[in-house]
């Protein structure tokens, strides 16, 4: 799974490192980082949770890059973007 | 007090009996919830045109989906946040500043003080502030078995704690609420003696901090430079004045309402009290229901914004506790739920212009219902006493005198 980060978007409303700190990591000014975010197997509930607190819509989440890395009946599609 | 005509481009059929100022349950009301009050926004259309809805008496489009409140102000060059709210009391048109410059003019002073405010300064803030409100709460509990929420704690708590990051000492607390105080809530007479008495503060203590710096805001700001140049006296007050205006009553409120829920809601008080790690995301469901403020844009140009006709110039009304209300957006949005997940309300706004002060205001709130939960047994609102609320630009509570005999 992979979040895309539209940095544009953020406005440092910091929600989604309140909920996972070590996922969405944020600059001085309390921005996100520029750059998507791979996120690792056993914490894709946890990026998916700060991604959908984001006020603005700015993390959107990718499901399908980690579909690649495993099966697909391991994998249901949610169909959630 | 003048109200303008509505404008000949508005539809009648748009035009509606609705304001944050004068409907039901917006002036002062005893044992009031104007911000259910508010709700009855969304029995008609999306959008709509208020005659009568800012401090002055100007009409303005009042937006009433948060979808499209985000749209609003995420779009900085379709709707201004120059309207010179604060100068304009003075019959003056300077901003405040970062709030009403916008990009790219807003950037630069933005970027300076987002680190003043930052989760991470936040952070390293949280013991002095969870210190101020345990001394204020211990106080309390030593003195009797019932307050005026408001007096004894939420203003002297939050006031304090921006007094202190403001670089200014807390026995001009009661004269700076008072200030604060008339300029949001008083007639057309206190409102321009209120903010001649705040910019002749500010502009007092830069003269001072510049000849004599501390280590403060003030001081902070007085030496900044932006673009490789220092900031003009007009900057500094600008700066001056927001921070002075933002910090003074928006979580005293926040923190009132909070508790008054919770004094009338006493299975949810007990959750709490019983599973304090429960307060975080509760915080984040009673900042949904009770935000204090209401956001204000101008049109820079003509534009049909989802069928409203808005036209260069008019008034555009994000009021966060309608948005916070959006049955689109939240589930039962009438219902205050404490474990609600994913809550992305819109207390602190939408844009480059969301709340500088969020993390702090957060912070305090949690921190505030923490520490009066952890040493405050059951309260109540104490009985033959009513709190009175009022509407308007900043919404309020007064007279909240709670009971735990």
């Amino acid at each position: 799974m992979r979040i895309i980060v539209h940095n544009a978007k953020c406005q440092g409303h910091a929600r989604c490192w309140a909920q996972a700190p070590d996922i969405f990591k944020l600059d001085d000014d309390g921005y996100i980082l520029p750059g998507d975010i791979q996120v690792a197997e056993g914490e894709q509930l946890l990026a998916s949770q700060g991604a959908r607190s984001c006020p603005e819509r700015a993390l959107e989440v990718d499901r399908t890059s980690a579909a690649r890395f495993e099966p697909a009946a391991m994998q249901p599609r949610t169909g959630e973007a | 007090m003048a109200i303008n005509p509505v404008p000949d481009h508005v539809p009648p059929e748009m035009v509606r009996d609705f304001s944050l100022f004068t409907s039901p349950g917006m002036p002062p009301t005893p044992n009031g919830d104007p911000h259910a009050a508010v709700a009855c926004a969304h029995d008609g259309p999306p959008i709509f045109y208020s005659p009568y809805n800012t401090q002055d008496g100007r009409g303005t489009w009042v937006i009433t989906r948060a979808a499209d409140q985000r749209k609003v102000l995420q779009d900085t060059e379709t709707f201004s946040s120059h309207r010179s709210i604060f100068s304009s009391i003075l019959g003056e048109t300077w901003p405040t500043i970062p709030l009403e410059l916008d990009p790219p003019a807003h950037g630069a002073f933005r970027s300076l003080l987002s680190p003043l405010l930052s989760p991470k300064r936040v952070t390293a803030l949280e013991p002095a502030v969870r210190e101020r409100a345990i001394a204020l709460i211990d106080g309390i509990a030593a003195s009797g078995t019932s307050c005026d929420v408001m007096k004894d704690f939420a203003f002297p708590f939050t006031v304090s704690i921006f007094l202190r990051f403001l670089g200014l000492p807390d026995q001009g607390l009661d004269t700076f609420v008072g200030w604060a105080k008339d300029l949001l809530h008083g007639d057309d007479v206190e409102r321009p003696v209120a903010a001649r008495k705040i910019v002749a503060f500010i502009d007092e203590l830069a003269t001072n901090r510049r000849k004599d710096p501390v280590d403060d805001l003030m001081t902070f700001i007085v030496q900044a430079q932006i673009e490789g140049r220092r900031l003009t006296d007009g900057e500094i007050r600008g700066i001056g004045v927001l921070v002075f205006v933002a910090g003074l009553d928006t979580v005293a409120a926040a923190i009132g309402f909070d508790l008054a829920y919770l004094a009338r809601n006493l299975k949810d008080q007990e959750l709490l009290r019983s599973e304090p790690d429960r307060i975080l995301l509760a915080t984040e469901e009673l900042l949904r229901a009770y935000p204090p403020i209401q956001l204000i844009r101008v049109a820079t140009k003509d534009i049909d914004f989802e069928g409203a006709p808005i036209r260069k110039g008019d008034y555009v009304s994000c009021a966060t506790m309608i948005a916070n209300r959006d049955p689109e957006e939240f589930e039962s949005p009438n219902t205050v739920d404490l474990a609600r997940e994913h809550n992305r309300h819109a207390a602190f706004g939408y844009g480059p212009h969301r709340c500088l002060g969020s993390h702090l205001a957060r912070r305090e709130i949690v921190i505030g219902l923490e520490e009066w939960l952890a040493r405050i047994p059951t309260f109540r609102i104490k009985e033959g006493t009513a709190p009175i609320t009022c509407g308007g630009h900043v919404f309020g509570i007064e007279n909240l005198i709670l009971d735990w005999s």
